[in-house]
């Protein structure tokens, strides 16, 4: 008998090294998995943030414009709606021809015309409606550069390559080093990404367009698809009977759950928009064609959640006496909720990052205006991006990273939320 | 081993239980053995034999104690429930019977010592013959009060009962004959009163060994019929066997 | 040795055949399919509840084979027997528990104060606030204490005011003898207590709702010997106001806390008695083998 305790002990003993080996291994191959990943992550995020970050600065040039009453308000009215209608582009044009006397040529003058941002003449606009007292003086304003200079100036133009190969030339550089010198340039924090709607401009070009049109979409998809999805996966998972048609459902929810989501574009195209004649373009209907895609998601977590309320909950309450619907009410979902919260929260995250169902109705078009309302056409931050990634403007490259930047912020706090409402409702319980 | 002990699923359990019901034997054996050597003593005249069986009569209690030690232990560890606890209250019953024969068996190791130690005169053979007589019907009794619990044989032990009364009968036949020798000859009252003494030893050791069979009754039906008459302890015995 | 036959009770004709049919202890083993008789008495003189020919199919299963018995008042029953041999099912056919499994079938009569409690007519929500039930694991809500008591009296509609429950709610807790425990953390969450207090906090939550019968299935199996102790004593206590139905694993236990006892055997009632009598001198062989520990 102890001998055959030592012989055992032996050929154990003999085995455990190669055990212990495989053991290792399997753990190293699990954390090179996991290397890898985030160094691909880091890869991601260092090229989008190195990308974009300067897309939060933008330069401004400072003029020197005198505010000619003659062509503002002649009448001195002091009027805004007078003031607004002069002619603010021939003030700010002339304030450069002053700068630079020496440009001569209609063809030179244009290209000096392209130093500031064709929205310099509304900043302008802006300036004089807000101080009409200045009318007649003459003012020092700080007006965005063209998005060409505001490259420039970021380095992103090689002053190296022959003239005919970069996009800005020699006289440009020459203009805007003048202005260097007399310190007449400045890299400013650039407010108008954040507060402005689409733009052919890149300097005037901002996501707010995109994101109200994101939260329009998000408001109608969550409206639309929490109450439907809960309520369907409380009939399933706690009244319908056990049968082929439920078990046929079941497979089709999972199904659907797995579909491309272009498809519920497409749906969503001929049922909502040709069918039923909706507007184009509306965050109702995108966020309509988002539920059909989040739903199932929704469902199918809802229904985990509910089945992870133990059963002896269940029996507990119709044990006292409570009838199938108040156990269900009363005590399954409120249970449940976390999970469903999480669930519903995951689906609309999914649905924040989606742009290609919402290309099919149209959500795609150039929009300038900020919506108002889920009537309005608009876009969303996903669809902004890919515009801008489509655009040939160097400046558009960062402000499309720094668009993903914002998208990224976004699916964060929203997952960010959806651990946060999780653990409070735990708590509570 | 039988039924009543073994096949619990706990195996330690059913080595517990065998051995109480060894030890139950092993004392029942050993009373049986004082009761003879004692009365031997008697017919041989040896008061070392029975000094011996004075003696010997604390391997008897020791062997109780113990016995009761196990049983305290089995209640204690395994909770026995229904004929696993008749059988170790019965056990318990037993062995106090058992004891009480023991000392029994000492009383009249005690009388041979009266009897033949000391330079006093011994009595006739006449006079214990009956001691003789009726300690033969009393082994027999034990016997088979001891069998019947070995072997659960109710038959056995409704024998014991109903010999219990023929004990009795003997017992007082024996007394009226040796009233006669006192009556005969009042020198000898004195051998005569330490007679009835050991036949009243005897008398009693029968009685334990009827408890005996009642005993085993109960712990085989589950019905307490030590107080009723024999009539109902057949009848209980018949009902259903 | 024979039956006595309750001669103040007027017995239906089959029932006395049930209580004539005696099984000696020597018929062995194996239990006669063609002959299936509980051994004992199933009446009782003042019965709360009565099943008559009582069947339970999972379905192809059988799992209650023509079980009759009777639960007295004011009496605590305790139903005994190894794993999977009906005692939980039938436990739960008594306030119509099984009606959540869908595949669960029952034939036969369960009666409480004379009406069926399988007719169409009879309301399960009802049944159920008459016939409560305490389960094996504690399953407190994931509420306050008094939340937990005043659930059931609040959806039955048992109070008038705010007051009337927290009489409702305080009496409960008293007759649990948790009262002194927890008086003072009434607004603490009930799975915040130890787990005999849980248990006791859903006896609590039964009887809040003030049924006739309690029924009680393994109410000590998660708890430790004091906390199973005190719930005994509270067992005890209770079959002063209520009729209690008690299914437990343990024997020892049964055999405190029962006046009657019911040993169940693959579906089949073997025997039903009185508790003393069961313990130490069962009938049936089955129920001797069980109960000294000589199978399952």
């Amino acid at each position: 008998m102890a001998n055959s305790h030592k012989y055992t002990t032996h050929i154990v003993r003999a085995g455990l090294e190669k055990r212990y080996k495989k053991e290792a291994r399997f753990r190293r191959m699990g954390l090179a998995a996991i290397i890898m990943g985030l160094i691909f992550l880091s890869m991601l995020f260092i090229s989008i943030i190195g990308n974009g970050y300067t897309a939060f600065w933008q330069t401004f040039v400072q003029l020197e414009i005198h505010l000619d009453a003659s062509v503002i308000d002649p009448e001195r009215t002091r009027d805004p709606e007078i003031i607004s209608a002069a002619d603010f582009g021939g003030i700010v044009k002339k304030s450069l021809r002053d700068m630079y006397p020496e440009v001569s040529g209609r063809r030179d003058k244009r290209t000096l015309y392209r130093l500031v941002s064709s929205g310099a003449s509304y900043y302008l606009q802006d300036y004089v409606v807000a101080n009409p007292e200045q009318i007649g003086s003459t003012i020092q304003l700080w007006v965005p550069a063209d998005d060409d200079v505001d490259m420039l100036m970021k380095g992103h133009f090689d002053r190296d390559k022959p003239e005919a190969e970069r996009r800005i030339k020699d006289n440009q550089i020459a203009w805007v080093d003048k202005l260097v010198d007399q310190g007449r340039v400045e890299s400013r924090f650039n407010k108008t990404f954040f507060t402005a709607g689409d733009s052919r401009e890149p300097e005037l070009a901002g996501i707010w367009g995109a994101a109200t049109g994101s939260f329009f979409t998000l408001v109608v998809t969550l409206l639309l698809a929490f109450p439907l999805g809960v309520a369907t996966a409380v009939y399933l998972e706690e009244f319908a009977p056990q049968n082929k048609w439920t078990d046929l459902i079941e497979v089709n929810i999972n199904n659907l759950a797995a579909v491309p989501s272009i498809v519920f574009g497409l749906l969503g195209l001929a049922v909502f928009i040709n069918f039923f004649g909706m507007p184009r373009s509306a965050p109702l209907v995108g966020g309509m064609v988002l539920t059909l895609m989040t739903l199932p998601t929704i469902i199918i977590a809802s229904r985990a959640a509910l089945k992870s309320v133990p059963p002896s909950i269940r029996e507990a309450a119709l044990g006292i006496g409570a009838s199938k619907m108040q156990m269900v009410f009363h005590h399954v979902l409120p249970l449940a909720m976390p999970g469903m919260l999480t669930g519903t929260i995951i689906g609309m995250a999914q649905a924040l990052g989606e742009s290609a169902p919402l290309l099919m109705i149209g959500m795609v078009a150039f929009i300038v205006d900020i919506p108002t309302s889920a009537m309005d056409p608009s876009t969303v931050l996903p669809v902004q991006i890919y515009l801008w990634a489509d655009s040939p403007e160097r400046a558009f490259v960062e402000r499309t990273s720094a668009a993903i930047m914002v998208l990224l912020m976004f699916l964060i706090t929203m997952n960010a939320l959806a651990v946060l409402l999780r653990k409070k409702f735990e708590r509570r319980w | 081993m039988n039924k009543m002990t073994d096949g619990h699923t706990v195996k330690s359990f059913n080595d517990e239980m065998n051995q109480l019901h060894q030890h139950v034997m092993q004392i029942g054996e050993l009373v049986r053995d004082q009761l003879s050597r004692a009365v031997d003593s008697l017919k041989d005249e040896d008061a070392d034999a029975a000094r011996e069986v004075i003696e010997r009569d604390r391997l008897v209690n020791e062997l109780d104690i113990q016995v009761d030690d196990e049983m305290v232990h089995i209640i204690a560890k395994r909770q026995p429930m229904a004929k696993d606890l008749r059988e170790i209250l019965t056990v318990g019953k037993i062995v106090t019977d058992l004891e009480r024969c023991g000392d029994e068996a000492r009383k009249i190791a005690i009388l041979c010592v009266h009897f033949y130690d000391h330079n006093t005169t011994s009595p006739s053979d006449v006079i214990l013959r009956d001691i003789v007589k009726l300690s033969d019907f009393v082994d027999s009794m034990l016997d088979k009060a001891i069998r019947a619990y070995d072997e659960l044989d109710l038959e056995l032990a409704l024998e014991t009962i109903r010999m219990d009364m023929d004990l009795d009968t003997e017992f007082k036949s024996c007394l009226r004959r040796l009233s006669t020798f006192i009556m005969e000859d009042s020198r000898v009252v004195g051998h005569v009163v330490e007679t009835v003494l050991g036949l009243r030893a005897l008398e009693r050791i029968g009685g334990h060994a009827k408890n005996i069979g009642g005993y085993v009754v109960f712990l085989v039906k589950g019905k307490d019929v030590r107080h009723e008459d024999l009539e109902t302890v057949a009848a209980e015995i018949q009902s259903a066997t | 040795m024979t039956f006595q036959i309750d001669s103040g009770t007027d017995l239906p004709e089959r029932e006395i055949d049930i209580v004539k049919e005696s099984v000696s202890a020597d018929a062995y083993s194996k239990v006669n399919r063609d002959d299936r008789k509980t051994v004992g008495k199933i009446t009782h003189v003042d019965a709360r509840m009565t099943c008559r020919n009582v069947n339970v199919y999972y379905g192809d299963k059988h799992a209650i084979k023509d079980v009759s018995l009777d639960i007295g008042k004011n009496e605590v029953i305790a139903m005994i027997g190894p794993s999977g041999c009906g005692k939980s099912t039938f436990l739960r056919c008594l306030n119509r528990m099984n009606d959540t499994i869908d595949s669960c079938r029952v034939t036969g009569d369960i009666t409480m104060d004379d009406i069926d409690i399988y007719d169409k007519k009879m309301d399960v929500v009802l049944l159920r606030a008459q016939v409560g039930m305490v389960f094996q694991k504690p399953n407190p809500f994931p509420k306050s204490i008094f939340e937990n008591v005043a659930y059931g009296p609040r959806i039955h509609g048992l109070a008038a005011s705010k007051t009337d429950i927290e009489k409702i709610v305080v009496t409960s807790l008293k007759r649990a003898g948790l009262w002194d425990e927890v008086k003072d953390y009434l607004e603490e969450p009930g799975t915040g207590l130890s787990g005999g207090q849980q248990q006791r906090l859903c006896i609590a939550r039964a009887i809040a709702v003030n049924p006739e019968v309690v029924l009680m299935d393994e109410p000590c199996s998660a708890l430790d010997p004091i906390a199973t102790a005190k719930i005994e004593e509270l067992i005890d206590e209770l079959r002063e106001h209520y009729t209690i139905a008690i299914v437990t694993h343990s024997m020892q236990q049964a055999a405190r806390v029962s006046q009657r006892t019911a040993y169940f055997h693959l579906g089949d009632l073997i025997e039903v008695g009185d508790t003393d009598m069961i313990f130490t001198n069962p009938r049936h062989q089955l129920t001797e083998d069980y109960i000294t520990g000589r199978f399952g």
